[in-house]
């Protein structure tokens, strides 16, 4: 993280043509929720790491629904369409936390988060993993 | 911060509240383990579902070591993210990252066993 040299102040705008105010759209006073907390984005990179992870975790739902179909049938359908509902879920619940994340750290500049939401998804990964095994122990039992 | 209490309270217990950058590298590092997981078991599944090897025994033992790699990843993810915030939080050196040497030798192991498998 570079920082500006103290006391250095931001260089002025280059002479133009008026264009938009910066920060948005004209006639819309500049809020402070408007800009992003960090430069870095690291709260918008975390929202689009649960976000590939639920996205994943849908695709590893699916896909086991579409090969174990033919040996469970209905319940491998619902299974499936049960973990993909899931992330879905897990998915809206993540953009919600990070519209508070984000609110908390411009307004009050502090960190709400707990391990609660990591626990499940640890959990929920064991449970797939758990299935998984099963469907190996299957494989081996009918062979 | 007046927030009553957090999750687990083994991590938030003491300590001061660091940099909420670090905090999210850290979460960021949980959930890539956590796809890490996932991407071993759906390693395991893919060899039992396209019978790769055909040999039931050696595909069996290089499903078992996914399915293995799989619980380890995603029991790093959890320790891993409760010690690093820990750590980040009492300002102590971050945790080590023995699973790494597991996962790279039960990979190589997997990898290997396939291998045997096709062409025993």
């Amino acid at each position: 993280m570079s920082a500006p040299p103290a006391g250095s102040s931001p260089p002025a705008p280059p002479p133009g043509p008026p264009g938009p105010p910066p920060g948005g759209p004209p006639g819309r006073p500049r809020r402070p929720g408007d800009a992003p907390f960090d430069p870095g984005l690291q709260v918008e990179r975390t929202l689009l790491a649960w976000r590939r992870t639920c996205l994943s975790f849908a695709a590893a739902g699916l896909v086991a629904a579409r090969f174990t179909a033919p040996a469970l049938g209905v319940a491998a359908v619902v299974a499936g369409l049960a973990v993909a509902g899931c992330a879905i879920l897990a998915y809206v619940a993540t953009a919600h936390g990070y519209a508070r994340e984000h609110r908390g750290l411009v307004e009050e500049d502090g960190l709400a988060r707990s391990g609660v939401p990591m626990l499940v998804a640890t959990g929920a990964v064991l449970l797939l993993g758990a299935l998984c095994a099963s469907y190996l122990v299957a494989g081996i039992l009918r062979a | 911060m007046n927030a009553p209490r957090r999750f687990p309270g083994s991590v938030y217990r003491d300590g001061d509240e660091p940099d909420p950058r670090f905090s999210l590298a850290n979460e960021r590092t949980f959930l890539a383990w956590l796809r890490t997981a996932l991407a071993l078991y759906a390693g395991a599944f893919a060899l039992e579902a396209l019978a790769l090897p055909e040999a039931l025994g050696w595909r069996a033992a290089a499903a078992g070591v996914f399915v293995v790699l799989g619980t380890v990843a995603s029991l790093q993810a959890w320790w891993g993210w409760a010690a690093t915030e820990r750590s980040l939080r009492r300002g102590t050196p971050l945790p080590g990252l023995g699973a790494g040497a597991i996962i790279v030798a039960g990979v190589i192991i997997a990898a290997a066993l396939v291998t045997i498998g096709l062409f025993a």
